[in-house]
């Protein structure tokens, strides 16, 4: 607001304030004549409080004691004025109920103006906030609204006021809203993350605080929202995430392009050798004379590039070794709940429900856990990713882990999604390295994913849906169950 | 006069430079070798070798900078280069006057034989007039 419309609007209240004064003097006036000309024998005096009434609601302390003084004044007059001579004792008494009358009156609208004044400067403090605070009933009626919330927002306090906070918000809740609701019943507070829609349609994102009020016999009459907006910030987070898993993504690809260059280079040097050794040894076999000494030493050279090429490749099994799993006795259930920690930004960022079912007491797995962990998380991103095309009520995850007695004893955990799933023809090739059904892929983890849990004794299948009970696809994988060991 | 030709085989890489060499002399021609181009620069057999089979990639001075060396000092060897990188890139880079050859290891042995004829040709030809 400006300084001038501050200004104009003061000015138009002084100019209200003096039209109210003049009224408040016509009834003064009025009550004055009555009292003091009508043969009325009642005390007519007391309307005066009718007049201070009216003026506490637009002057100050001392405009509003001077006028209660003025119309104590008037109530004396006009008994002097009508009871001079002929003095009475109930008309004394009359006169002295009016000022009575009229001093509790002002004492009890002095009080009442202290009180609203600080009410006034509470609200005005609100006002100060940065924040968005407003205040909602036991059924989420907007009650109060400040001015962050209007400039966060986009409605005034006027529009805001009595409606539902929840629809005109359109808020989303990071968890189900009654579970929320009954947090702040128990502990009388909430603080958590909401995404609120503004009035001219774009998203917030709020770090929500939430207060609960209670009357004096302890039942919720209110609650106050205090919201900051992260808009910015979380979408500085995301695109940091982003970044990283990007970059994480470049160096995995480089380092597997450059470690496949170099083995490349590596075994091509001596299989090079190899084949000019073997050209070399048919010539000199050809020769009018075969030089028998030249085509030995040929062949012998065969041999021992033959060996280093072998070499390079005992290299590269003892690096992989290196990272050698370890197979302890494991709980799936628990390996699963510990996994899905994991995806769980993946699930909301791509908007996915996760439906899980761990059934209780599972045998024991002989297995790595990161292993395992890596495969179960490689088949949750293919489904999520699987499922961005469809609609948002579609986009459900199902994984469960379940004892399998099918063949041998062991445990199954399945995987789920409701994407448009892959082509009947090629879900025989599905695990092959280098075949991938994703623009970018690469078409290794589910290869690596088969290695990983054939060396565990398991085995891991697809099947897809039939558009019925099951939309996507149905990921399988099928672990022995740990032999008891004798110790 | 020389009665063999003779052929400057240079790569970093032994196994792969001793092969060569052998494949060279079982073709009748006469094969020395070097482990790098400085090596052969250094050698009293510069200005005297009918042709050089180079690698393209090795510590120190590549086959390309050889080629240029030779050629800034009015050398014109015949030139055939063999690489673990064909790669477009660097053909055009060895794509030049005087190169006879640009051979991906492992290369066919005929191919070679080829490369090596008509770079023998091509020395032979303006040496008679």
């Amino acid at each position: 607001m400006s300084a001038s419309g501050t200004a104009s609007i003061q000015d138009g209240s002084a100019n209200r304030s003096r039209g109210w004064l003049a009224l408040a003097a016509l009834w003064a006036a009025a009550i004055f004549l009555i009292d003091t000309f009508s043969p009325l024998d009642m005390a007519i005096a007391v309307l005066y409080v009718v007049v201070v009434l009216f003026a506490a609601s637009f002057v100050e302390k001392a405009g509003l004691l001077l006028i209660a003084g003025a119309c104590i004044g008037l109530t004396v007059l006009s008994f002097a004025i009508m009871h001079a001579d002929n003095y009475t004792l109930s008309a004394t008494m009359r006169g002295l109920v009016s000022i009575a009358a009229i001093t509790v009156t002002t004492l009890l609208s002095l009080r009442n103006q202290e009180a609203t004044r600080s009410l006034r400067d509470q609200a005005a403090l609100l006002d100060l906030s940065h924040d968005a605070i407003f205040v909602r009933d036991t059924a989420d009626i907007i009650t109060s609204w400040n001015q962050g919330a209007e400039q966060l927002y986009g409605w005034s306090g006027v529009e805001a006021v009595g409606q539902q906070a929840a629809t005109l918000l359109r808020t989303r809740f990071p968890a189900p809203r009654e579970q929320i609701v009954a947090e702040v019943l128990r502990t009388g507070r909430w603080e958590g993350e909401l995404v609120h829609m503004t009035r001219d349609g774009r998203l917030v994102t709020t770090m929500s605080r939430w207060s609960l009020q209670r009357d004096a016999r302890g039942r919720p009459v209110a609650t106050m929202e205090t919201n900051s907006d992260i808009t910015e910030r979380k979408r500085a987070e995301n695109e940091l995430h982003q970044a990283q898993a990007d970059l994480a993504h470049v160096t995995r690809v480089t380092t597997l392009g450059e470690l496949t260059a170099s083995i490349a280079h590596e075994v091509n040097q001596p299989l090079a050798a190899i084949v000019t050794n073997g050209e070399a040894c048919l010539r000199w076999l050809r020769r009018p004379v075969p030089d028998m000494g030249e085509a030995e030493v040929s062949v012998e050279r065969m041999i021992a590039n033959a060996r280093r090429a072998s070499e390079v490749v005992a290299r590269l099994r003892a690096l992989a070794r290196r990272s050698e799993p370890v197979h302890v006795r494991l709980d799936l259930g628990e390996v699963i709940e510990e996994t899905v920690m994991l995806i769980e930004r993946e699930l909301s960022n791509h908007g996915v429900r996760l439906h899980m079912a761990i059934a209780p007491a599972l045998p024991p797995v002989l297995g790595d856990r990161v292993q395992l962990q890596q495969v179960v998380i490689n088949l949750a991103l293919n489904a999520i990713q699987a499922m961005d095309g469809e609609a948002d009520e579609h986009r459900r995850l199902r994984i469960s882990v379940a004892p399998n007695d099918d063949d041998a004893p062991g445990v199954a955990i399945t995987v789920e999604d409701d994407g448009p799933g892959v082509d009947e023809e090629k879900l025989p090739v599905l695990f092959n390295p280098f075949f991938s059904t994703k623009k970018d892929g690469m078409g290794l983890g589910l290869s690596i994913s088969r290695s990983i849990v054939e060396a565990h004794g398991g085995r891991i299948f697809a099947a897809r849906g039939d558009g019925t009970a099951m939309r996507g696809m149905r990921f399988t994988l099928v672990l022995p169950r740990a032999r008891e060991t004798v110790s | 006069m020389r009665l063999l030709p003779m052929i400057t085989i240079i790569d970093d890489d032994e196994s792969v430079r001793v092969a060569t060499e052998s494949l060279v002399r079982s073709l009748g021609f006469g094969a020395k070798s070097f482990a790098s181009a400085e090596d052969f620069l250094g050698s009293p057999l510069l200005g005297e070798t009918d042709c050089v089979i180079t690698d393209v990639q090795m510590p120190g001075m590549s086959g390309v900078e050889l080629r240029s060396h030779l050629r800034a000092r009015g050398d014109l060897t015949p030139l055939i280069f063999i690489t673990a990188f064909p790669e477009e890139r660097i053909r055009r880079q060895v794509d030049a006057a005087g190169t006879f050859g640009f051979l991906a290891k492992p290369f066919d042995g005929n191919v070679m034989i080829e490369c090596i004829d008509r770079a023998l040709q091509a020395r032979s030809g303006p040496a008679q007039l």
